[in-house]
């Protein structure tokens, strides 16, 4: 049986884009045909859940009934991926809690492939948080992502700092999500879809929509941008190793 | 696809070269053959279109986001209507950029939309760079080099190759010198009262001005066919014959 992945998506800071990313990921397994579940950690109503109600489910990550019903199903559930959406500020527990459970050492042993997406956020702060969630993670795919959807200015962080705590994380890769649109994101926001149903000019139910083409194009455009990063990472190589990628035609 | 659904986009990144003369031809030919027709004018400055076909025009900008989804939501809208685009030098770039980004032409053809894009040829080298970007972002429009003979005799034929399904290029021929006045002073229509009464022209320029305009006239046609023709061989690859 093909070995479960878990993918942790956080920042200790909040409004860094976490969730958009999250539905990034969604988007990004779903359109390579990978069956995919998600946890939305922001209890009791997860933003993530409104876009994608149906594969997602709300937890609080911080009990351990809820801690069961994630990992105690990575092996029997259907869904090969499961994307952690963890709440603001809980990245840090979070880790560590994996670590106290075992999680961490059956990723080690590799009967579990585990990565984590650090989502930075504008200050200083973030970058305290490398090097924090650095000791507990381990060995884990560690993503360090840039997040320019909002037109975050983060990257105005001096380089050599920056590379400094990028360093101490062995096999970091980064990841920039670049800007979208103002009125497209929002557009999606209202919608409340996935971002492939409002490309597809697509409802909830998948009803036929009548979104901008304008506004579907920005987003075709952004989306295909952040799944070519994806790629570059080798995402899917990553979670399910002989899964054929032909992302593109999905966007489009 | 039809003409009754298509996009003809009169296109260059140089001033005065005869574009906006060109979308009024257009859009007049139109009517004449009583199809149902609007016109976009998307120039920042001056905006020559609409002075001629007020009714039929309307001023389009892409400089924001709003501007942009009011022009190319309307292009790729399926109500039988054939729209013309005036694009002015000014705009070019980021029009292009835009419809690049947003796979404009896919999105029309998704539509059974056709576009042509109608590109007026001159020597410098911007516009010979232009023309073989236009060719790499939108192969799968019908795309017309246009000589237009007033700006000399030269046909710069080797930079500029035709490409599309149809494969065509096309001429506008020089007016005769001092008839320019009637049909540069609005208000002036080529379908109107204008022409087809000779109100205010003297009747040898009338009849020299409506020979030019058959000529005109007979390029489009050979247009139209063409994007008949690129129609007919879509349908048929997509039926498999």
């Amino acid at each position: 049986m093909a070995r479960p992945a878990v993918i942790l998506v956080g920042a200790d800071k909040g409004g860094v884009g976490k969730t958009t990313v999250a539905r990034t990921l969604i988007d990004y397994f779903g359109a390579h045909q990978t069956p995919t579940r998600a946890f939305d950690t922001e209890s009791p109503r997860g933003t993530l859940k409104r876009f994608h109600p149906e594969l997602t489910e709300v937890v609080d990550v911080t009990s351990v009934s809820d801690q069961m019903k994630i990992f105690d199903t990575l092996g029997s559930a259907d869904a090969k991926v499961t994307v952690i959406d963890v709440r603001a500020g809980l990245l840090s527990s979070t880790l560590q809690a994996l670590t106290e459970i075992g999680f961490l050492e059956s990723a080690k042993k590799g009967q579990i492939t585990f990565a984590v997406f650090h989502i930075l956020g504008p200050s200083i702060a973030s970058l305290e948080e490398i090097a924090e969630t650095a000791r507990v993670v381990g060995d884990a795919n560690y993503f360090l992502v840039k997040n320019f959807v909002n037109n975050t200015t983060f990257f105005e962080w001096d380089p050599a700092t920056y590379n400094s705590y990028f360093k101490k994380i062995k096999g970091a890769e980064e990841i920039t999500i670049p800007k979208l649109n103002e009125m497209a994101y929002e557009q999606v926001e209202v919608a409340s879809v996935p971002f492939v149903s409002f490309v597809g000019n697509k409802g909830a139910k998948g009803e036929a929509a009548n979104y901008s083409f304008v506004l579907r194009g920005y987003v075709r455009h952004w989306l295909g941008n952040v799944w070519g990063e994806y790629d570059k990472v080798k995402l899917v190589d990553l979670v399910s190793p002989k899964m054929e990628s032909n992302v593109r035609q999905v966007a489009g | 696809m039809s003409f009754r659904n298509s996009v003809v986009i009169v296109a260059s990144p140089r001033p005065r070269v005869g574009k906006t003369l060109l979308a009024r031809l257009l859009t007049d030919f139109q009517r004449h053959e009583n199809r149902t027709v609007a016109a976009f004018d998307v120039n920042s400055g001056e905006r020559g279109l609409i002075q001629f076909l007020p009714e039929q025009t309307v001023a389009a900008t892409i400089r924001d986001v709003n501007g942009q989804m009011a022009l190319f939501d309307r292009l790729v809208a399926g109500d039988d209507t054939t729209k013309i685009v005036d694009l002015g030098h000014d705009s070019y770039e980021s029009f292009v950029g835009l419809a690049h980004q947003i796979d404009f032409v896919e999105e029309a053809r998704r539509r059974s939309i056709a576009v042509a894009l109608l590109f007026m040829v001159t020597p410098d080298q911007t516009s010979v760079a232009a023309y073989r970007s236009l060719r790499e972002r939108f192969a799968q429009a019908l795309l017309v080099p246009v000589h237009n003979e007033i700006l000399g005799s030269s046909q710069h034929r080797d930079k500029y190759p035709v490409a599309g399904g149809g494969a065509v290029s096309m001429r506008m021929p020089v007016l005769a010198p001092g008839l320019r006045k009637y049909i540069d002073t609005p208000p002036f229509s080529f379908a109107g009262p204008d022409m087809s009464n000779a109100v205010g022209i003297p009747l040898d320029a009338h009849i020299e001005l409506q020979r030019w305009l058959r000529r005109i006239y007979l390029e489009f046609r050979e247009i139209d066919l063409r994007l008949l023709l690129a129609d007919l061989q879509t349908s048929m690859r997509s039926s498999g014959l």
